[in-house]
Protein backbone atom coordinates (compact mmCIF):
# COMPACT_ATOMS: atom_id res chain seq x y z
CA UNK A 1 0.00 0.00 0.00
CA UNK A 2 1.23 3.65 -0.56
CA UNK A 3 0.35 7.19 0.72
CA UNK A 4 -1.62 9.48 -1.37
CA UNK A 5 0.47 12.60 -0.62
CA UNK A 6 -1.79 15.08 -1.04
CA UNK A 7 -1.18 18.24 -3.46
CA UNK A 8 -1.63 22.22 -2.22
CA UNK A 9 -4.64 21.97 -4.79
CA UNK A 10 -6.30 19.33 -2.87
CA UNK A 11 -5.50 21.23 0.33
CA UNK A 12 -7.37 24.09 -1.02
CA UNK A 13 -10.11 22.13 -1.77
CA UNK A 14 -10.38 21.44 2.29
CA UNK A 15 -10.27 24.70 2.74
CA UNK A 16 -14.25 24.87 1.25
CA UNK A 17 -15.24 22.86 4.33
CA UNK A 18 -13.94 25.74 6.64
CA UNK A 19 -16.11 28.28 4.15
CA UNK A 20 -19.05 26.06 5.28
CA UNK A 21 -18.65 26.48 8.91
CA UNK A 22 -18.31 30.87 8.24
CA UNK A 23 -21.63 30.44 6.32
CA UNK A 24 -23.24 28.61 8.69
CA UNK A 25 -21.35 31.02 11.03
CA UNK A 26 -23.07 34.22 9.24
CA UNK A 27 -26.68 32.87 8.34
CA UNK A 28 -27.34 31.70 12.41
CA UNK A 29 -25.26 34.96 13.70
CA UNK A 30 -22.86 33.05 15.71
CA UNK A 31 -20.38 35.96 15.33
CA UNK A 32 -17.85 33.36 14.82
CA UNK A 33 -16.04 34.10 11.84
CA UNK A 34 -13.27 36.00 13.44
CA UNK A 35 -12.45 33.17 15.36
CA UNK A 36 -12.63 31.08 12.76
CA UNK A 37 -10.44 33.04 10.27
CA UNK A 38 -7.75 33.16 13.11
CA UNK A 39 -8.25 29.29 13.74
CA UNK A 40 -8.05 28.61 10.61
CA UNK A 41 -4.65 30.13 9.30
CA UNK A 42 -3.15 29.04 13.05
CA UNK A 43 -3.55 25.89 12.20
CA UNK A 44 -2.32 25.65 8.89
CA UNK A 45 0.68 27.92 9.61
CA UNK A 46 1.48 25.81 12.85
CA UNK A 47 0.96 22.45 11.41
CA UNK A 48 3.47 23.61 8.42
CA UNK A 49 5.84 24.88 11.13
CA UNK A 50 5.70 21.56 12.98
CA UNK A 51 6.04 19.64 9.83
CA UNK A 52 9.13 21.55 8.97
CA UNK A 53 10.82 21.42 12.19
CA UNK A 54 9.76 17.40 12.88
CA UNK A 55 11.30 16.98 8.94
CA UNK A 56 14.68 18.60 10.17
CA UNK A 57 15.00 16.87 13.36
CA UNK A 58 14.25 13.28 11.38
CA UNK A 59 16.56 13.96 8.87
CA UNK A 60 19.49 15.43 11.29
CA UNK A 61 18.85 12.36 13.26
CA UNK A 62 20.28 13.71 16.79
CA UNK A 63 19.05 12.44 20.26
CA UNK A 64 19.66 16.12 21.79
CA UNK A 65 17.34 17.72 18.74
CA UNK A 66 15.20 14.90 20.32
CA UNK A 67 15.28 16.42 23.46
CA UNK A 68 14.93 20.15 22.93
CA UNK A 69 11.88 19.42 20.91
CA UNK A 70 10.63 17.05 24.00
CA UNK A 71 11.57 20.50 26.53
CA UNK A 72 9.91 22.90 24.23
CA UNK A 73 6.47 20.25 24.50
CA UNK A 74 6.60 19.96 28.04
CA UNK A 75 6.96 23.86 28.69
CA UNK A 76 4.30 24.68 26.22
CA UNK A 77 1.79 22.30 28.30
CA UNK A 78 2.82 22.96 31.35
CA UNK A 79 2.00 26.93 30.63
CA UNK A 80 -1.50 25.69 28.64
CA UNK A 81 -1.94 23.85 31.82
CA UNK A 82 -1.73 26.48 34.48
CA UNK A 83 -3.30 28.85 32.18
CA UNK A 84 -6.59 27.05 32.53
CA UNK A 85 -6.73 27.41 36.58
CA UNK A 86 -9.23 30.31 37.97
CA UNK A 87 -7.40 31.43 40.52
CA UNK A 88 -3.15 31.84 40.76
CA UNK A 89 -1.58 29.04 43.53
CA UNK A 90 1.65 30.29 44.58
CA UNK A 91 4.19 27.95 42.77
CA UNK A 92 1.47 26.25 40.05
CA UNK A 93 4.56 26.75 37.37
CA UNK A 94 6.94 24.37 38.82
CA UNK A 95 4.00 22.67 39.77
CA UNK A 96 2.83 21.74 36.79
CA UNK A 97 6.59 21.52 35.36
CA UNK A 98 7.48 18.87 37.74
CA UNK A 99 4.21 16.45 37.40
CA UNK A 100 4.18 16.74 33.90
CA UNK A 101 7.95 15.95 33.11
CA UNK A 102 8.08 13.32 36.12
CA UNK A 103 4.54 11.25 34.64
CA UNK A 104 5.97 12.36 30.78
CA UNK A 105 9.56 10.63 31.60
CA UNK A 106 8.47 7.52 33.22
CA UNK A 107 5.74 6.64 30.95
CA UNK A 108 7.58 7.34 27.92
CA UNK A 109 10.70 5.52 29.22
CA UNK A 110 8.59 2.65 30.14
CA UNK A 111 6.99 2.44 26.64
CA UNK A 112 9.78 3.18 24.39
CA UNK A 113 12.15 1.37 26.46
CA UNK A 114 10.64 -1.58 27.22
CA UNK A 115 7.38 -2.05 25.08
CA UNK A 116 8.37 -0.49 21.31
CA UNK A 117 12.27 -0.81 21.50
CA UNK A 118 13.44 1.26 18.57
CA UNK A 119 16.74 1.36 17.71
CA UNK A 120 18.26 4.17 18.51
CA UNK A 121 16.06 4.23 21.39
CA UNK A 122 15.76 8.14 20.83
CA UNK A 123 14.43 7.25 17.32
CA UNK A 124 12.55 10.82 16.73
CA UNK A 125 9.22 9.20 14.37
CA UNK A 126 8.48 6.75 17.96
CA UNK A 127 9.81 9.31 20.97
CA UNK A 128 8.08 12.45 19.60
CA UNK A 129 4.28 11.32 18.74
CA UNK A 130 4.59 9.30 21.89
CA UNK A 131 5.95 11.66 23.62
CA UNK A 132 3.41 14.05 22.67
CA UNK A 133 0.45 12.31 23.55
CA UNK A 134 1.69 11.12 26.90
CA UNK A 135 1.91 14.91 27.18
CA UNK A 136 -1.53 16.15 25.53
CA UNK A 137 -3.27 13.56 28.40
CA UNK A 138 -0.94 14.27 31.49
CA UNK A 139 -1.70 17.95 30.63
CA UNK A 140 -5.51 17.82 30.22
CA UNK A 141 -5.78 15.48 33.97
CA UNK A 142 -3.31 18.01 35.78
CA UNK A 143 -5.87 20.68 34.60
CA UNK A 144 -9.01 19.05 35.23
CA UNK A 145 -7.60 17.49 38.58
CA UNK A 146 -6.54 21.40 39.60
CA UNK A 147 -10.05 22.81 38.31
CA UNK A 148 -11.92 20.53 40.69
CA UNK A 149 -9.67 20.78 43.34
CA UNK A 150 -9.78 24.16 43.43
CA UNK A 151 -13.17 24.58 43.24
CA UNK A 152 -13.57 21.93 45.81
CA UNK A 153 -11.69 24.19 48.42
CA UNK A 154 -13.44 26.72 47.87
CA UNK A 155 -16.85 25.34 48.08
CA UNK A 156 -15.75 22.69 51.07
CA UNK A 157 -13.30 25.18 52.80
CA UNK A 158 -15.98 24.43 56.43
CA UNK A 159 -15.96 21.07 55.80
CA UNK A 160 -12.03 20.87 55.79
CA UNK A 161 -12.03 23.45 58.70
CA UNK A 162 -14.23 21.17 60.37
CA UNK A 163 -12.15 18.03 60.08
CA UNK A 164 -9.34 20.73 61.28
CA UNK A 165 -10.89 21.38 64.72
CA UNK A 166 -11.73 17.72 65.35
CA UNK A 167 -8.05 17.25 65.17
CA UNK A 168 -7.43 15.71 61.38
CA UNK A 169 -3.89 16.79 59.62
CA UNK A 170 -3.85 18.95 57.01
CA UNK A 171 -3.18 16.66 54.58
CA UNK A 172 -6.05 14.55 56.39
CA UNK A 173 -8.55 16.83 56.26
CA UNK A 174 -8.36 17.22 52.44
CA UNK A 175 -7.86 13.79 51.37
CA UNK A 176 -11.81 13.66 50.47
CA UNK A 177 -11.23 16.88 47.91
CA UNK A 178 -8.32 14.74 46.50
CA UNK A 179 -10.01 11.94 46.11
CA UNK A 180 -12.96 13.56 44.04
CA UNK A 181 -10.42 15.82 41.97
CA UNK A 182 -8.22 12.44 40.80
CA UNK A 183 -11.67 10.69 39.81
CA UNK A 184 -12.83 13.79 38.16
CA UNK A 185 -9.14 13.83 36.04
CA UNK A 186 -9.73 10.13 35.42
CA UNK A 187 -13.00 9.45 34.60
CA UNK A 188 -12.78 10.52 30.90
CA UNK A 189 -9.93 8.28 30.06
CA UNK A 190 -11.52 5.05 32.36
CA UNK A 191 -14.77 5.70 30.30
CA UNK A 192 -13.23 6.13 26.67
CA UNK A 193 -11.24 2.87 27.42
CA UNK A 194 -14.86 1.46 27.44
CA UNK A 195 -15.70 2.66 24.33
CA UNK A 196 -12.68 2.47 22.02
CA UNK A 197 -12.51 1.73 18.65
CA UNK A 198 -16.31 1.25 18.95
CA UNK A 199 -17.35 5.03 18.92
CA UNK A 200 -15.14 6.16 16.76
CA UNK A 201 -11.64 4.64 15.76
CA UNK A 202 -8.95 6.69 17.97
CA UNK A 203 -6.94 9.19 15.46
CA UNK A 204 -3.05 7.38 16.03
CA UNK A 205 -5.07 4.41 14.89
CA UNK A 206 -6.78 6.08 11.65
CA UNK A 207 -3.38 7.99 10.59
CA UNK A 208 -1.47 4.91 10.97
CA UNK A 209 -4.70 3.06 8.48
CA UNK A 210 -4.21 5.70 6.14
CA UNK A 211 -0.61 5.74 5.80
CA UNK A 212 -0.78 1.93 4.92
CA UNK A 213 -0.08 0.25 7.89
CA UNK A 214 -2.49 -2.78 8.03
CA UNK A 215 -5.06 -2.49 10.99
CA UNK A 216 -3.88 -5.46 12.66
CA UNK A 217 -0.46 -3.48 13.33
CA UNK A 218 -2.54 -0.47 14.14
CA UNK A 219 -4.77 -1.86 16.86
CA UNK A 220 -1.38 -3.04 18.45
CA UNK A 221 -0.11 0.51 18.67
CA UNK A 222 -3.59 1.63 19.98
CA UNK A 223 -4.21 -0.92 22.48
CA UNK A 224 0.07 0.29 24.13
CA UNK A 225 -1.37 3.64 23.50
CA UNK A 226 -4.30 3.75 25.54
CA UNK A 227 -2.80 1.72 28.45
CA UNK A 228 -0.05 4.36 28.71
CA UNK A 229 -2.43 7.61 28.98
CA UNK A 230 -4.38 5.67 31.06
CA UNK A 231 -1.31 5.89 33.16
CA UNK A 232 0.00 9.12 32.01
CA UNK A 233 -3.14 10.43 33.25
CA UNK A 234 -3.23 9.06 36.86
CA UNK A 235 -0.07 10.17 37.47
CA UNK A 236 -0.05 13.95 35.85
CA UNK A 237 -3.12 14.15 37.74
CA UNK A 238 -1.81 12.32 41.09
CA UNK A 239 1.22 14.53 41.43
CA UNK A 240 0.00 17.82 40.33
CA UNK A 241 -3.61 17.39 42.83
CA UNK A 242 -0.93 16.06 45.94
CA UNK A 243 1.79 18.89 45.22
CA UNK A 244 -1.08 21.59 44.54
CA UNK A 245 -3.16 20.70 47.70
CA UNK A 246 0.45 21.46 49.72
CA UNK A 247 0.18 25.04 48.48
CA UNK A 248 -3.08 25.39 50.65
CA UNK A 249 -1.94 24.00 54.43
CA UNK A 250 0.63 24.89 56.12
CA UNK A 251 2.52 23.28 58.76
CA UNK A 252 0.18 23.88 61.68
CA UNK A 253 -2.51 22.28 59.79
CA UNK A 254 -3.87 25.37 58.63
CA UNK A 255 -6.39 26.35 55.34
CA UNK A 256 -4.59 29.47 53.88
CA UNK A 257 -8.19 30.35 53.33
CA UNK A 258 -6.99 33.62 51.28
CA UNK A 259 -5.61 31.57 48.54
CA UNK A 260 -9.14 30.57 47.57
CA UNK B 1 -3.22 25.62 87.61
CA UNK B 2 -3.46 29.26 85.99
CA UNK B 3 -6.97 30.66 86.68
CA UNK B 4 -6.97 31.47 82.75
CA UNK B 5 -8.14 29.15 80.20
CA UNK B 6 -6.99 31.64 77.38
CA UNK B 7 -4.41 34.38 77.35
CA UNK B 8 -3.90 37.04 74.19
CA UNK B 9 -1.47 39.58 74.29
CA UNK B 10 -0.92 41.98 72.20
CA UNK B 11 -2.30 39.37 68.93
CA UNK B 12 -2.43 40.93 65.16
CA UNK B 13 -3.61 39.10 62.56
CA UNK B 14 -2.92 40.11 58.61
CA UNK B 15 -3.09 38.69 55.71
CA UNK B 16 -0.49 39.14 52.97
CA UNK B 17 -1.34 41.52 49.64
CA UNK B 18 -2.46 39.26 46.68
CA UNK B 19 -2.82 39.92 42.96
CA UNK B 20 -4.96 43.33 42.99
CA UNK B 21 -5.37 42.89 46.76
CA UNK B 22 -3.24 45.32 49.53
CA UNK B 23 -2.36 43.51 52.50
CA UNK B 24 -5.52 43.40 54.92
CA UNK B 25 -5.10 43.74 58.69
CA UNK B 26 -7.52 41.96 59.97
CA UNK B 27 -7.14 42.22 63.74
CA UNK B 28 -4.31 44.64 66.08
CA UNK B 29 -2.90 44.45 69.19
CA UNK B 30 -5.81 41.91 70.78
CA UNK B 31 -5.35 41.64 74.23
CA UNK B 32 -8.09 39.57 76.43
CA UNK B 33 -8.03 36.63 79.41
CA UNK B 34 -10.35 34.26 79.16
CA UNK B 35 -11.23 32.57 83.10
CA UNK B 36 -11.31 28.99 83.54
CA UNK B 37 -14.09 27.90 83.37
CA UNK B 38 -15.45 31.22 82.08
CA UNK B 39 -17.14 33.18 79.44
CA UNK B 40 -16.47 35.63 76.76
CA UNK B 41 -18.56 37.37 74.63
CA UNK B 42 -17.08 38.73 70.89
CA UNK B 43 -19.53 41.38 69.79
CA UNK B 44 -19.16 43.75 66.63
CA UNK B 45 -20.72 44.42 63.66
CA UNK B 46 -19.51 42.19 60.81
CA UNK B 47 -16.31 42.42 59.30
CA UNK B 48 -14.55 43.30 62.73
CA UNK B 49 -12.95 40.18 63.19
CA UNK B 50 -14.79 38.68 65.62
CA UNK B 51 -14.60 35.04 64.11
CA UNK B 52 -11.05 35.32 63.04
CA UNK B 53 -9.69 35.84 66.88
CA UNK B 54 -11.81 33.00 67.50
CA UNK B 55 -9.94 30.55 65.10
CA UNK B 56 -6.34 32.41 66.10
CA UNK B 57 -7.34 30.32 69.51
CA UNK B 58 -7.71 26.92 68.47
CA UNK B 59 -5.25 28.15 65.71
CA UNK B 60 -7.03 27.86 62.71
CA UNK B 61 -5.27 31.37 61.83
CA UNK B 62 -1.71 32.06 62.37
CA UNK B 63 -1.35 35.19 64.09
CA UNK B 64 0.88 37.46 62.53
CA UNK B 65 2.23 38.49 65.97
CA UNK B 66 1.54 38.41 69.69
CA UNK B 67 0.88 35.65 72.02
CA UNK B 68 -2.00 32.97 72.61
CA UNK B 69 -2.06 30.90 75.89
CA UNK B 70 -4.14 28.10 76.22
CA UNK B 71 -4.30 26.65 79.86
CA UNK B 72 -0.80 28.73 80.67
CA UNK B 73 1.60 27.04 77.33
CA UNK B 74 2.24 29.29 74.20
CA UNK B 75 0.00 27.56 71.59
CA UNK B 76 2.59 27.92 69.06
CA UNK B 77 4.38 25.15 71.06
CA UNK B 78 1.46 22.80 70.92
CA UNK B 79 0.27 20.54 68.68
CA UNK B 80 -2.04 22.24 66.70
CA UNK B 81 -4.76 18.64 66.51
CA UNK B 82 -4.26 18.35 70.14
CA UNK B 83 -5.41 22.04 70.68
CA UNK B 84 -7.96 21.42 68.21
CA UNK B 85 -9.40 18.39 70.20
CA UNK B 86 -8.67 20.50 73.73
CA UNK B 87 -10.69 23.51 72.70
CA UNK B 88 -13.45 22.48 70.11
CA UNK B 89 -14.77 24.87 67.70
CA UNK B 90 -18.79 25.10 66.92
CA UNK B 91 -19.35 26.91 63.52
CA UNK B 92 -21.96 28.86 62.23
CA UNK B 93 -23.31 26.26 59.72
CA UNK B 94 -23.38 23.04 61.56
CA UNK B 95 -20.72 20.36 58.94
CA UNK B 96 -21.92 16.75 59.44
CA UNK B 97 -20.26 14.30 56.76
CA UNK B 98 -21.83 12.07 54.99
CA UNK B 99 -23.55 8.70 57.05
CA UNK B 100 -25.51 8.31 60.18
CA UNK B 101 -25.51 10.39 63.81
CA UNK B 102 -23.64 7.91 64.89
CA UNK B 103 -20.96 7.99 62.26
CA UNK B 104 -20.52 11.38 62.38
CA UNK B 105 -19.97 11.25 66.03
CA UNK B 106 -17.30 8.52 65.53
CA UNK B 107 -15.26 10.65 62.93
CA UNK B 108 -11.78 10.57 63.61
CA UNK B 109 -8.44 11.30 62.55
CA UNK B 110 -6.67 7.92 60.86
CA UNK B 111 -4.62 6.51 64.03
CA UNK B 112 -6.44 8.31 66.56
CA UNK B 113 -8.78 6.58 69.75
CA UNK B 114 -11.89 7.53 70.84
CA UNK B 115 -13.34 6.36 73.74
CA UNK B 116 -17.12 6.19 72.14
CA UNK B 117 -18.34 3.42 73.98
CA UNK B 118 -22.63 3.10 72.55
CA UNK B 119 -23.13 4.03 76.28
CA UNK B 120 -21.08 6.88 76.16
CA UNK B 121 -22.71 7.69 72.92
CA UNK B 122 -26.03 7.61 74.27
CA UNK B 123 -25.26 9.55 77.20
CA UNK B 124 -23.33 11.93 75.06
CA UNK B 125 -26.26 12.57 72.91
CA UNK B 126 -28.69 12.75 76.15
CA UNK B 127 -26.32 15.87 77.22
CA UNK B 128 -27.60 18.20 74.14
CA UNK B 129 -30.77 17.21 74.44
CA UNK B 130 -31.31 14.70 71.84
CA UNK B 131 -33.04 10.87 71.53
CA UNK B 132 -30.56 8.00 71.51
CA UNK B 133 -33.14 6.98 68.51
CA UNK B 134 -31.10 9.36 66.79
CA UNK B 135 -28.18 7.49 66.73
CA UNK B 136 -28.93 5.35 63.47
CA UNK B 137 -30.51 8.11 61.48
CA UNK B 138 -29.16 9.82 58.54
CA UNK B 139 -27.33 12.58 59.42
CA UNK B 140 -28.52 14.52 55.87
CA UNK B 141 -32.26 13.78 57.64
CA UNK B 142 -31.76 16.12 60.82
CA UNK B 143 -33.31 19.44 60.96
CA UNK B 144 -30.77 22.67 61.61
CA UNK B 145 -30.84 22.45 65.34
CA UNK B 146 -30.27 18.48 65.91
CA UNK B 147 -27.42 19.07 63.36
CA UNK B 148 -25.96 21.45 65.82
CA UNK B 149 -26.33 19.65 68.64
CA UNK B 150 -25.07 16.83 66.79
CA UNK B 151 -21.48 18.99 65.86
CA UNK B 152 -21.99 19.50 69.72
CA UNK B 153 -21.81 16.59 70.97
CA UNK B 154 -18.78 15.55 68.19
CA UNK B 155 -17.07 18.07 70.28
CA UNK B 156 -17.85 16.80 73.48
CA UNK B 157 -16.74 12.85 72.78
CA UNK B 158 -13.57 14.77 72.76
CA UNK B 159 -13.36 15.71 76.37
CA UNK B 160 -12.68 19.49 75.38
CA UNK B 161 -11.76 21.88 78.25
CA UNK B 162 -13.18 25.11 75.91
CA UNK B 163 -16.26 25.69 73.81
CA UNK B 164 -15.59 27.90 70.72
CA UNK B 165 -18.74 28.72 69.42
CA UNK B 166 -18.86 30.42 66.03
CA UNK B 167 -22.28 32.28 65.58
CA UNK B 168 -23.71 29.11 66.74
CA UNK B 169 -27.15 30.06 66.19
CA UNK B 170 -27.66 32.35 63.43
CA UNK B 171 -28.34 29.95 61.29
CA UNK B 172 -31.48 28.34 62.88
CA UNK B 173 -35.08 29.80 63.47
CA UNK B 174 -36.13 31.09 67.17
CA UNK B 175 -37.12 27.90 68.78
CA UNK B 176 -33.81 25.71 67.60
CA UNK B 177 -31.68 28.72 68.35
CA UNK B 178 -33.52 28.56 71.94
CA UNK B 179 -32.85 24.90 72.26
CA UNK B 180 -29.07 25.12 70.95
CA UNK B 181 -28.40 28.60 73.67
CA UNK B 182 -29.85 26.13 76.13
CA UNK B 183 -27.77 23.10 75.46
CA UNK B 184 -24.33 24.90 75.99
CA UNK B 185 -25.49 27.03 78.81
CA UNK B 186 -26.44 23.33 80.57
CA UNK B 187 -23.23 21.96 79.50
CA UNK B 188 -21.20 25.19 80.79
CA UNK B 189 -22.36 24.48 84.29
CA UNK B 190 -22.39 20.50 84.31
CA UNK B 191 -19.17 20.36 82.51
CA UNK B 192 -17.04 23.25 83.62
CA UNK B 193 -16.22 24.14 80.32
CA UNK B 194 -14.63 27.63 79.38
CA UNK B 195 -16.58 29.54 76.63
CA UNK B 196 -15.43 31.66 74.34
CA UNK B 197 -18.82 33.18 71.88
CA UNK B 198 -19.22 34.81 68.76
CA UNK B 199 -22.80 35.75 68.75
CA UNK B 200 -25.50 38.14 67.29
CA UNK B 201 -28.17 36.68 70.52
CA UNK B 202 -28.84 38.68 73.30
CA UNK B 203 -30.16 35.47 74.74
CA UNK B 204 -27.10 33.77 74.36
CA UNK B 205 -24.96 37.16 75.90
CA UNK B 206 -27.41 37.34 78.57
CA UNK B 207 -27.56 33.52 79.64
CA UNK B 208 -23.50 33.24 78.98
CA UNK B 209 -22.79 36.08 81.33
CA UNK B 210 -19.20 36.54 81.41
CA UNK B 211 -16.85 39.20 79.82
CA UNK B 212 -17.61 41.02 76.45
CA UNK B 213 -15.06 42.03 74.11
CA UNK B 214 -16.30 44.73 71.64
CA UNK B 215 -14.75 44.62 68.13
CA UNK B 216 -14.63 47.17 65.26
CA UNK B 217 -11.99 46.74 62.40
CA UNK B 218 -10.07 44.85 64.11
CA UNK B 219 -9.49 46.82 67.59
CA UNK B 220 -10.99 46.23 70.97
CA UNK B 221 -13.72 49.41 71.46
CA UNK B 222 -14.32 50.59 75.19
CA UNK B 223 -17.44 49.06 76.37
CA UNK B 224 -19.18 53.04 76.17
CA UNK B 225 -22.32 53.54 75.00
CA UNK B 226 -21.99 52.30 71.43
CA UNK B 227 -21.46 49.32 72.66
CA UNK B 228 -25.08 49.23 74.61
CA UNK B 229 -26.82 50.58 71.65
CA UNK B 230 -25.26 48.05 69.66
CA UNK B 231 -26.17 45.68 71.90
CA UNK B 232 -30.01 47.17 72.15
CA UNK B 233 -29.97 46.52 68.27
CA UNK B 234 -29.02 43.14 67.87
CA UNK B 235 -31.74 40.80 66.09
CA UNK B 236 -33.96 39.30 69.06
Amino acid sequence: MTILDLSRWQLGLALLLVVVVAVISLRARLGLERDLLVGTIRTIVQLYLVGLILAAVFSAARWYWVLLILVVMAAVATHAAVSRLAKPIPGVYWIAAAALTISTAATLAYVIGVVVRPTPWWEPQYVIPIAGMILGNSMTSAALAGDRLQADLFTRRDEIEARLALGFSGREAVQPLVRSALRAAMIPTVNGMMTVGVVQLPGMMTGQILAGASPLTAIRYQIVVVFMLAVATALGSLLFVRLAVGKYLTPAHQLRRYLL
Amino acid sequence: MPDSIFQVEHLRLTYPARRGQPAATILDDISVDVARGGALVLVGPSGSGKSSLLRCLNRLEEPSAGVVRFDGRPIAGLDPRELRRRAALVQQTAVLFEGTVRENLMVRAPGVTLNASESRLRETLGEVGLDAALLDRDAAMLSGGEKQRVTIARALLRAPQALLLDEPTSALDPPNAALVVETICRLRDARGLSIVAVTHAPELVRRLGGALLYLVKGHVQPADERLQDFLAGMHP
